[in-house]
């Protein structure tokens, strides 16, 4: 992306404010920033989600223009495990990212609780990697939240997604839980980009890119704790 | 503006006192119902048809209502002019009221309680458009979010999303619009729409209040049932609405 700015007029808010950034195939990336910082509106830029000037690129397309869909389909999302689907089982929860389209045959496989082809040995592979083989059936209400995180992390990967995008995805989460999501951020086979206010997520990942107030402050390696508590220490006054 | 309203309505005293006689024949009607085996069985059957014709009318409602309250939802994001459209239809059904729906298809289709019941379904859909539109409208954004950013379509959104989100208070509102559909159902008969509103007003026309005290008695016993039976399911599926 180049000189992306990313303004909320009906808030009078400016999330990100020049923002260039440049992301490898296959790279690994935290986004780092207090709340407020723009990370979000980051990661829903590369999919043409937020009202953007400037230029983005996501693999060589643009989501604003013809190719959203094509990208959003090519794009796990995970945020934290509160976005399931609540009235539906955990599995049609989990199966949810691969019916984008209109194939009738898929359709009612999923709506039935089966993976469709194509997806069944990586939906089950997934399932009993993350250990919710038996939790599957219950409606997701009923899951604790490091279930439907889990969920979650499968409806994500399920599609295996060229891009990977966390939106602050251990929140909430118990350690085992959230240290499970950040290996299962990094054994992905994607980009992977994950936004994050936890330092110690953060300096997991090879690369970080640090926002403040909707601009880049630091991008290399993890930041030692001095940067950051600049970054975090500015953001108080 | 008051005294106006008041006089405009006919509204005074002496009307109150000059149909004493007939109040007081009224309720000494009312006093003495007609509690007989024959007529009894009668106002079963008006019941049993007034029923009828609420499920009916209800189910028809459903069916058109629904997709439009899908269609109508601002965050199942339907393309501007098949909302538009659906807007006006619904606005255009819930806008004619029932009982003139009634009288409509009594002169098309003749009297009888399939007339009732297409006028319930008719006003019922439009007001099932409106307001499941609002239930769904009122789910928690983050879900939707996220499937639409994994380049769900407007259907999965809507299908897989939207709709499950807001299971229980749509399966709640339809409870409610059956209790509005009774209501409604018991005075249709007046225009010749079938159910209990029939045997209503012949038993008013003949000036038969005892039938009158029993009948409604009746519809008052159907109305608190199916409040109270709607009242239990809804508590069973947890809705909000």
């Amino acid at each position: 992306m180049r000189d992306l700015t990313v303004e909320f007029a009906d808030r009078g808010l400016l999330a990100l404010d020049g923002v260039d950034l440049e992301v490898d195939a296959g790279e690994r990336v935290a986004l780092l920033g207090p709340s407020g910082a723009g990370k979000s509106t980051l990661l829903r830029a590369l999919l043409g989600a937020v009202p953007a000037v400037g230029t983005v690129r996501v693999g060589g397309r643009d989501p604003y223009g013809r190719s959203t869909r094509e990208i959003r389909r090519n794009a796990g999302f995970l945020r934290q495990g509160d976005d399931l689907i609540l009235g539906v089982s955990g599995r049609l929860n989990a199966l949810m990212g691969t019916v984008a389209g209109w194939r009738l045959r898929d359709w009612c496989k999923v709506l039935s609780g089966r993976a469709p082809s194509g997806y069944a040995d990586r939906f089950a592979e997934l399932a009993a990697r993350h250990g919710v083989v038996d939790c599957l059936s219950a409606r997701a209400s009923q899951l604790s939240g490091g279930q439907r995180q889990r969920v979650a992390l499968i409806r994500a990967l399920l599609p295996a997604p060229g891009l990977l995008l966390a939106d602050e995805p251990t929140t909430g989460l118990d350690p085992v839980t959230s240290a499970e999501a950040v290996r299962a951020l990094h054994e992905a086979d994607a980009t992977v980009i994950a936004a994050t206010h936890d330092l110690t997520v953060a300096a997991t990942f090879p690369r970080v890119v640090a926002l403040r107030e909707g601009r880049v402050v630091h991008d290399g390696p993890p930041i030692d704790e001095t940067i950051s508590a600049k970054i975090y220490q500015q953001e108080k006054v | 503006m008051l005294v106006w309203a008041v006089h405009g309505a006919g509204l005074s005293v002496g009307e109150l006192v000059a149909g004493r006689d007939g109040a007081r024949e009224l309720l000494s009607g009312f006093l003495s119902p007609d509690l007989s085996g024959e007529f009894l069985a009668t106002i079963g059957g008006a019941i049993v048809q007034t029923t009828q014709i609420s499920l009916a009318g209800l189910l028809l409602a459903a069916i058109v209502g629904m997709p439009f309250a899908v269609l109508l939802a601002r965050n199942v994001e339907a393309p501007a002019p098949v909302r538009g459209a659906v807007r006006l239809s619904a606005a255009f059904l819930r806008g004619v009221p029932d009982l003139l729906w009634a009288l409509l298809f009594v002169a098309m289709i003749g009297p009888g309680p399939a007339a009732g019941a297409l006028a319930v379904a008719l006003h019922g859909a439009g007001m099932l458009a409106k307001l499941g539109a609002e239930q769904l409208e009122a789910v928690k954004p983050g879900p939707i979010e996220a499937l639409r950013l994994v380049g769900a379509n407007r259907t999965s959104v809507a299908l897989l999303g939207v709709v499950p989100e807001a299971r229980a208070n749509l399966a709640s509102l339809l409870l409610y619009q059956w209790e509005c559909n009774v209501r409604t159902s018991t005075v249709l008969g007046f225009v010749g729409a079938g159910g209990i509103g029939q045997e209503l007003a012949v038993s008013l026309t003949l000036f038969r209040y005892d039938e009158l005290s029993t009948l409604v008695l009746a519809v008052l016993a159907l109305i608190l049932a199916v409040d109270l039976l709607s009242r239990l399911i809804r508590r069973r599926l947890g809705a909000v609405a």
